[in-house]
């Protein structure tokens, strides 16, 4: 009798934990793409119906070719939670100039000044801003939205023209 | 006979039940920009659904997460609303635009309860009908009825995975069809200059291996003719003739069956070669980048 008495109380805390719990779908653009819940991978897109205790949580989603996310949310306790990521892809860029005593800077972050590099950048705008003689001589966005090959050139402007 | 009875009974009350549960709404839209097909847009895409609407009501849009249930933090205003709207459920729709941006939050409430059952928040890059579109993915999702065509719409702002990525033309394309018949992949390449080029050397270099051939041909016919007049004659003069031309032909023969070789040679190195450059020059995704405004006078562009 005490042990079922035992039993029953273990199964009413388990199911009183379980109820505090909050009803998780999470789904990716594009699927399959491991997900990562406080540091915990919990499988692959898409999940449905998990749980998640009410709270701040971390998700991070990750998957090779596309730049990774991660997201902080505060779970509120009864509601379900359904959450969709799209995915930014990276794409191989090759960035290529002739013209000589070029820096080039891109989204203020990455410098070079080789005439020839390949890099990985994330799907969309990215700021190029160029230098010679620790100058800015040019400034522009360039749009990345396939695997392509940049050419740079110097070129006069209007008002010499 | 009873259980024919039973099941009559059951799926008559299913359905009066079924009936009954027509999802009917209160939709609060806030929008910060008029968006005019709002509502018309949900009247015609869920047509099981009875919408009513009414834009005056701004006391739901307060953001719920500052409460300490905000699941509960309206009970009794819901409620009130589900008895004078005799609604089931209300719908509470709100979209913010920032720059690019627009921000979509839905909220759907049981009347009945008094409480917030399902939420949802959207931040996306601004495309064609956007907002009326990611308007009906969540009333479809609150209504269960998502069309793929909005799924579709929505994705159009995605970029696509590099592997996803499938180019009309490739280089290899423009090799093929080089290989096929010179100047064709440059062309292709939408390289005018080049193709003519190819395509002119590669012509001449066959006619003139068709002209060396054929002038081979004739050189070894005269000359076996030749040879056969020699061997037949005894007449001193013919015999010095025959042999003199058998000779010319000899020689003839002997250097447009070089000729041919060569050309032959060279047009089949310059087919290859019209190939490779096809192939080199082929059509790849590429940008050129020029500088776009002078230091010194900052407003001009170039």
């Amino acid at each position: 009798m005490f042990r079922n008495y035992k039993w029953f109380l273990g199964s009413l805390l388990l199911l009183v934990n379980l109820s505090a719990q909050v009803k998780l779908s999470v789904k990716t653009i594009p699927k399959k793409v491991n997900i990562m819940l406080d540091g915990i991978n919990i499988g692959k897109s898409p999940i449905i119906n998990d749980r998640i205790n009410p709270g701040v949580h971390k998700f991070e989603i990750i998957k090779s070719g596309f730049a990774p996310i991660t997201y902080d949310i505060l779970v509120n306790p009864s509601q379900a939670v359904h959450l969709d990521f799209f995915m930014n892809p990276i794409y191989q860029v090759k960035f290529k100039t002739q013209e000589k005593g070029l820096v080039f800077e891109l989204n203020g972050e990455h410098l070079w000044d080789d005439p020839f590099i390949r890099l990985d950048l994330e799907a969309g705008d990215h700021f190029l801003r160029v230098f010679k003689l620790n100058e800015i001589i040019d400034e522009q966005t360039i749009h990345v939205d396939e695997p392509k090959k940049f050419n740079y050139y110097l070129k006069k402007p209007v008002s010499e023209e | 006979m009873k259980k024919i009875l039973q099941y009559f009974l059951f799926f008559f009350l299913g359905s009066l039940y079924s009936a009954n549960l027509e999802s009917t709404f209160l939709v609060l839209n806030h929008f910060d920009k008029f968006l005019p097909n709002a509502d018309s847009s949900l009247i015609e895409n869920f047509s099981n659904s009875s919408f009513e609407f009414d834009s005056t009501f701004n006391i739901l849009f307060e953001d719920i997460d500052n409460h300490e249930n905000p699941a509960s933090s309206y009970m009794n205003t819901i409620k009130e609303l589900g008895a004078k709207h005799k609604v089931n459920f209300i719908l509470c729709n709100q979209i913010k635009h920032v720059n690019d941006r627009f921000m979509l939050e839905g909220q759907l409430f049981n009347t009945r309860s008094g409480g917030l059952i399902y939420r949802r928040k959207i931040d996306l890059t601004n495309y064609i009908n956007g907002q009326i579109n990611e308007l009906s993915m969540w009333v479809g999702n609150v209504t269960g009825s998502v069309n793929d065509e909005w799924q579709k719409n929505r994705e159009s702002i995605l970029f696509r995975g590099s592997e996803d990525i499938e180019y009309k033309k490739t280089p290899m394309g423009a090799a093929m069809r080089s290989l096929v018949a010179p100047g064709w992949g440059q062309v292709y390449s939408d390289k005018k200059v080049s193709a003519g080029v190819w395509a002119g050397t590669e012509s001449t270099l066959s006619l003139a291996v068709l002209i060396s051939f054929l002038k081979y041909d004739v050189a070894a016919k005269s000359y076996k003719s030749n040879l056969k007049l020699y061997n037949e004659t005894d007449d001193e003069k013919e015999v010095a003739k025959y042999r003199a031309s058998a000779e010319n032909n000899w020689d003839d023969h002997v250097t447009f069956s070089a000729l041919a070789i060569a050309f032959a040679g060279a047009t089949g190195t310059g087919w290859v070669a019209n190939s490779i450059h096809a192939w080199i020059v082929g059509p790849r995704a590429y940008k050129n980048l020029y500088q776009k405004w002078d230091p010194k006078s900052p407003n001009t562009t170039g």
